[in-house]
């Protein structure tokens, strides 16, 4: 029997909009499943596949309300997001930037740790669809004060926002939320469990790149650990059927990966060869301290991504990064900086992204576009 | 004080291997008599009560060795009256509380407020558990002499585990005196490192910092060989993982004087509860919910005999404290009004243990270690009853619970085999 937790989708909308049936009896995408059957009272508590085996359909509107995480997403959400995305690129390549899609919708940047790029670029993306932004970080707010989450949450909610974005350092913190708002709650990073719309964003670029994820062999370098950006991705790619590498030092590599679809490393030449995908994690030098690895230089000796260890991968290979990157650490700047980085690419793609999942999650419909 | 006739309930008690249905008569605060069932009113003491027990089980009061009533100092969670409610309303005739409270119970002065306070407003028998060491700091020895005098029945610095393996062994050594038990929280605290929950699958899943079996049973190990040096009398709380209870197991194969405890949430939750509840707070506890591997192991050792006792590690937390990032959230849950149902439904109804044995873990196990002259419905003993209708089927709701927090990850469980009566000192208390 093969369960799925209900872990990261969020409540589901009440009916899925003009479904319509499409190419079936694509096989069935590998995700990390649950054991079946363990646990108490509380495994009862398991999320109706969103599409049974062999069943996949094609469809135009998201199931759920708010965006937690990538798992618990079908594929055919996560090419949904993608294919949406490909139509809100083309108005970032417009002179008037703009369109009319969320005119009127409030939506709340609720950013409880430092981010640039990931603020930006949700700010940018709905700024795009003619949201009215609200930012609200940790410095400056009452949170400073003392005040917890479910004040600031409930506080938030008296406003009516339409959507709540929210980063924070807590594992889990989105999900609280999403208990507490009637807001659509969009997950900006969690701790170390989610970023669903870096993993989206990623999987953008490396299908605009491949056109396609399906067989791709990705390899995944870093501080798997400690990385939302990991999880995501992972969860992703093994729904869409990409093949996850995942390299690390042993103390930095969560326990049972392997469990949830990857195979396991500690060796990057390994890891690296014949690679399609490179991403690299960043790592934070906080780690250094905590024992992981005796120093910068001896982590770039053995996990650093070189122009000499490119050549293992494919000759057409593609270099990512979600940033902030640490040139000289767990990246040199000749590939940082090289032919196969697409660094800059995602960021580009992450407005796109980011329009799509806040246009779906708003009720909009592929096709539905407003120009 | 009139008599009190329980009558026609099945009588279960190991300590006399009593498991017949009989009229248990009760006179001033005492098991007066055990009597055939149906034996009529001849030879009652004027005035004596009927408690009409058919179809009930009677047992000797069970003992929950391990609660947290929080006062001093913690009364917006728990105060020693809300507490002793909850414990009778959960079918328990004694409570030891542990003594992390705000001061530590690490004096006299601290002892002997509680045992005053559980005279003036508990409903059930209260017996204190001292701190090993000033302040629970895991430094230099309390005044463990003292604490013993004004009632404390073990040592622990519960909440953490004792210091180091030199204060242990000192510890242990000087509990001889006493002859009382040395209850450790078995916890390497290098290796648990800030996690919040159990290390695998589950924490890799949700990112959150995990903390490894191997915490408890490099603790567990420690102990029992300090045990072994000092010939002490050893008790491990919470008994959590495989590996741990198969050392205990093994060290008391070697003559060891160890016994150990388990939670009813151990043994029936595992780390999948975590994510199956989107990081509810009310699935964090320390030793945090393990593996379903170590959860079948525990229930063995239920079977086996090498669990001793089940305790709930009742720990309340204001739902303020406990409405928060899980990160954030204090360890621990509610236990008291749901240890009883939880075994019943789990493990006694379906047959996993006999309900001998469950009174055995419930009551007679727990006294005997506590070295309490409890755990028995032999003539002369003291009337501390529980009462339990094993095809009674309720739903836990918190909102009626009576302990003041609510912070249970088994609200709107539907469990079957409940307490419906208990009694302290021939007294009617729930």
């Amino acid at each position: 029997m093969q369960e799925e937790t209900r872990l990261h989708a969020g409540g589901r909308k009440g009916a899925a909009a003009g479904a319509r049936s499409g190419p079936a009896a694509r096989p069935a995408a590998r995700r990390p499943v649950a054991d079946a059957g363990e646990g108490g009272q509380a495994s009862a508590r398991i999320d109706p596949k969103v599409a049974g085996p062999g069943t996949e359909r094609s469809i135009v509107a998201l199931k759920h309300r708010h965006l937690l995480g990538i798992l618990g997403l079908a594929a055919e959400e996560i090419t949904l997001i993608l294919d949406t995305a490909r139509s809100f690129a083309e108005v970032s390549t417009r002179t008037i930037k703009k369109v009319p899609t969320l005119r009127g919708k409030t939506i709340v940047n609720f950013f409880m740790e430092p981010s640039t790029r990931t603020r930006s670029s949700f700010e940018i993306a709905e700024k795009r669809l003619s949201a009215d932004t609200l930012n609200f970080s940790l410095s400056g707010s009452s949170v400073t004060k003392g005040e917890t989450l479910l004040d600031t949450a409930r506080n938030l909610e008296a406003m009516a926002p339409d959507m709540i974005v929210i980063r924070h350092k807590a594992s889990g913190a989105p999900h609280f939320l999403a208990r507490h708002c009637r807001s659509n709650i969009i997950n900006a990073g969690d701790g170390w469990h989610e970023h669903p719309t870096q993993a989206l964003l990623d999987a953008f670029t490396i299908r605009e790149k491949k056109g396609r994820l399906k067989g791709l062999r990705v390899a995944i370098v870093g501080d798997l650990m400690h990385s939302r950006v990991l999880r995501s991705n992972l969860f992703l790619l093994e729904t869409m059927g990409a093949d996850v590498v995942a390299c690390a030092p042993p103390t930095l590599t969560p326990v049972e990966l392997s469990r949830l679809g990857a195979q396991v490393t500690f060796r990057i030449d390994e890891a690296l060869e014949g690679a399609d995908v490179v991403m690299m994690l960043r790592i934070q030098r906080e780690r250094q301290k905590g024992g992981a690895f005796p120093t910068a230089r001896e982590y770039y000796n053995l996990y650093g991504l070189t122009a000499e260890r490119v050549k293992r991968a494919r000759p057409d290979v593609i270099i990512m990064h979600p940033g902030p990157m640490n040139r000289g650490v767990e990246i040199d700047s000749a590939v940082a900086d090289g032919p196969y980085s697409v660094i800059l690419e995602q960021v580009t793609n992450g407005v796109a992204v980011r329009m799509a999942v806040l246009y779906l999650l708003a009720g909009g419909t592929l096709g539905g576009i407003a120009g | 004080m009139a008599g009190l006739l329980v009558k026609g309930g099945r009588v279960i008690d190991p300590a006399t291997k009593t498991d017949a249905v009989m009229d248990l008569l009760i006179v001033d605060g005492r098991i007066a008599e055990r009597r055939p069932a149906g034996e009529g009113k001849a030879g009652l003491p004027a005035g004596t009560k009927v408690l009409d027990a058919r179809s009930r089980w009677v047992c000797p009061g069970f003992v929950d060795m391990h609660v947290h009533l929080r006062e001093p100092g913690g009364e917006h969670k728990e105060t020693i009256e809300s507490g002793t409610r909850a414990a009778a309303a959960g079918g328990f005739t004694s409570v030891a509380c542990m003594p992390n409270t705000d001061p530590w119970n690490d004096s006299l002065s601290v002892t002997e407020y509680i045992v005053a306070e559980a005279r003036r407003r508990g409903v059930v028998n209260v017996f204190p558990v001292g701190c090993v060491s000033k302040g629970g700091r895991g430094e230099e020895l309390a005044e463990i002499g003292d604490m013993v005098r004004s009632g404390a029945v073990a040592v622990s610095d519960d909440g953490r585990p004792v210091g180091n393996s030199y204060l242990l062994r000192m510890a242990m050594e000087y509990t001889k005196i006493f002859g009382i038990p040395l209850i450790d929280h078995c916890e390497d605290t290098m290796l648990s490192a800030q996690g919040v929950m159990n290390e695998g699958y589950y924490s890799t899943i949700l990112g959150l910092k995990g903390i490894p079996k191997t915490a408890e049973e490099v603790a567990v190990g420690t102990d029992l060989a300090v045990a072994g040096l000092t010939g002490g009398k050893l008790h491990i709380a919470h008994l959590s993982t495989r590996g741990g209870l198969d050392k205990v197991r093994q060290a008391r194969r070697d003559g060891l004087q160890v016994t150990c405890e388990v939670t009813p949430h151990h043994l029936v939750l595992t780390d999948r509860a975590v994510a199956d509840s989107d990081f509810d707070a009310n699935t964090k506890m320390n030793p945090p919910l393990r593996g379903e591997e170590d959860r079948l192991a525990l229930i063995e050792g239920l079977r086996d005999g090498t669990i001793d006792a089940i305790a709930s590690d009742h720990a309340p937390h204001h739902q303020d404290e406990k409405l928060v990032e899980f990160d954030e959230a204090p360890f621990g849950i509610t236990g008291l009004e749901t240890s009883v149902a939880l075994v019943m439904d789990r493990f006694v109804r379906p047959g996993v243990v006999t309900p001998a044995r469950f009174v055995e873990l419930m009551s007679r196990n727990p006294a005997r270690i506590l070295g309490l002259a409890k755990g028995t419905l032999a003539a002369g003993a003291d009337a501390d009853v529980t009462i339990i209708d094993p095809d009674a089927e309720r739903t836990v709701d918190v909102t009626r619970l009576l302990s003041k927090s609510r912070n249970t990850p088994f609200n709107g469980w539907t469990l079957r085999g409940w307490p419906v009566a208990t009694i302290v000192g021939g007294r009617l208390v729930h």
